[in-house]
């Protein structure tokens, strides 16, 4: 495990040893569109790396290859030395190791709270319903919904649905977790609870990818920053590097469009007071 | 014009024989449509082409003939081609749920097909394989989605095993034939068989209603 993070100045995490999840060269067309155009970058173990930049930039299909729910055209996904889109490799061994977590939660609407967290367990690993039960209730208490688990998903609001999806992605207790525009779904005011999740689970040491329009979440937690554009990494580094000195110009153009102008954060914790997370 | 019940009530254990039956007949071809349509609607919509061609053609040619042929030539021509002859009830069961099997397979094909794809990519995310997905996720919510119009078909098969009675399935049509024809009362005879068949629609009708309320919000995704 490693120690809370502190606000400034994060070494790159483990980049002294290989990464857990490395993309080289990946390539993904649909058609004559080219959506991903040679993605490379990596992702060590204990480190978050958010990917950011305009939509449609291949962000989210970049997320879809590296668990081998989108094939690639080209290029590789290594999760630890296996081959994510080889052939001979097991896709379903291959994703219980790597959470995800949707842009619209995706929870199932005919389980309760809790079976939605229980059900990758029960399903896939053959655990009893009493193990997973307790596993779940855990992770159910973990993301601060323990007295919503017998309710349906259709009960629940935006926030706390996904924070439900995230307890149900941990549930597998992945290596890896993948989420896709988080807080792209939410109400203003319910994005600062699953960010503080999230950030929650950052300090503990979970390896995360996520896919994020959240500025301030992206440089205060990330380690690494990939900025997407066409499908290309324009720019990739620190936060620092990437929000306060970008050296691409297309990054700038990207910031300067979200209002970003490189100005060091406002002193009141935008990850707990949600309504000043907005652009 | 005078009514008398008397030949009701000096035959009912002939219209109970009947009543038994009906709601035989109609329990068995639900039950054998209703499975081929579970396996029909699930490899139609995610077996590939090749099955999807197959299951198509399955569905429209029975969908393309009227119930009433499919019966008759079930039992008397579809022995010709085994070289063995059918009961008329498993001639009937055969017919009434090789004919409702189309119909539910379209209907569950139709309740697959309107779950989003996020909901599969959610389900194999999490380490499923796509049999697992599609029993435990996504099934469950097309079923809850399609109870309306499965409900439709299952009232009308109750209604469709009258039919039978031209092959001379003691059903409950077949039997009021027979009595109204031995007492000259077709009047009372047939009014207490329409009876009858309300008396069983109606409450399953409203039954599959009622659940589907309850349920509905389920299959929302």
């Amino acid at each position: 495990m490693i120690a809370k993070r502190k606000t400034k100045s994060r070494p790159r995490i483990g980049s002294g040893t290989a990464p857990i999840l490395s993309f080289e060269g990946v390539v993904k067309r649909y058609g004559p569109l080219e959506a991903l155009a040679g993605v490379s970058f990596q992702v060590h173990r204990g480190e978050v790396v958010c990917l950011i930049g305009p939509s449609g930039s291949g962000k989210s299909t970049l997320l879809r290859c590296a668990n081998a729910l989108e094939t690639i055209d080209g290029g590789r996904v290594v999760l630890e030395g296996v081959e994510v889109h080889d052939r001979r490799t097991d896709a379903r061994k291959l994703r219980r190791r790597m959470g995800m977590v949707f842009q619209n939660f995706e929870l199932f609407p005919h389980l309760t709270v809790l079976r939605n967290v229980a059900v990758g367990p029960t399903t896939v690993l053959g655990m009893p319903q009493r193990q997973a039960a307790e596993r779940a209730t855990e992770l159910l208490r973990k993301v601060g919904l323990a007295d919503k688990a017998a309710h349906y998903p259709a009960s629940l609001s935006g926030g706390q649905q996904q924070r439900v999806a995230i307890a149900r992605a941990l549930a597998m207790q992945p290596d890896v977790m993948l989420f896709d525009e988080p807080t792209s779904a939410l109400d203003p005011e319910t994005i600062g609870e699953v960010l503080s999740v999230m950030k929650r689970l950052a300090d503990e040491g979970m390896t995360m990818v996520v896919v994020t329009h959240e500025m301030d979440f992206a440089k205060r937690v990330g380690n690494w920053i990939v900025v997407f554009d066409h499908g290309k990494v324009v720019e990739q580094g620190p936060p620092q590097q990437v929000f306060d000195e970008p050296t691409v110009q297309r990054t700038r153009d990207f910031l300067s469009h979200l209002g970003w102008h490189g100005e060091s954060l406002a002193a009141a914790d935008l990850l707990v007071q949600p309504s000043s997370t907005d652009p | 014009m005078d009514i008398d019940i008397s030949p009701l009530i000096e035959n009912w254990q002939f219209i109970l024989t009947g009543l038994g039956f009906t709601l035989a007949l109609s329990a068995l071809s639900i039950a054998l449509g209703a499975a081929i349509g579970l396996v029909g609607g699930v490899l139609r919509t995610y077996g590939g082409k090749l099955l999807d061609s197959a299951i198509g053609l399955y569905v429209d040619v029975v969908r393309s003939i009227p119930v009433l042929a499919i019966l008759v030539w079930t039992y008397f021509a579809f022995p010709l081609v085994i070289g063995e002859s059918l009961t008329p009830f498993s001639g009937g069961v055969l017919a009434l749920g090789v004919h409702l099997g189309a119909y539910i397979t379209e209907t569950i094909r139709a309740g697959l097909t309107s779950i989003r794809p996020g909901q599969m990519r959610a389900a194999l995310a999490l380490g499923m394989s796509r049999f697992e997905a599609i029993r435990t996720i996504i099934l469950p919510q097309a079923l809850i989605r399609m109870l309306p119009p499965l409900g439709s078909l299952i009232v009308i098969a109750v209604k469709d095993s009258a039919i039978a009675s031209v092959i001379a399935v003691p059903e409950l049509l077949r039997q009021s034939q027979v009595l109204a024809g031995k007492t000259f009362r077709p009047f009372e005879i047939y009014t207490a068989a329409m009876l009858i068949y309300f008396l069983i629609c109606y409450p399953t009708a409203r039954t599959i209603d009622r659940v589907y309320r309850r349920l509905g919000v389920l299959g929302a995704s």
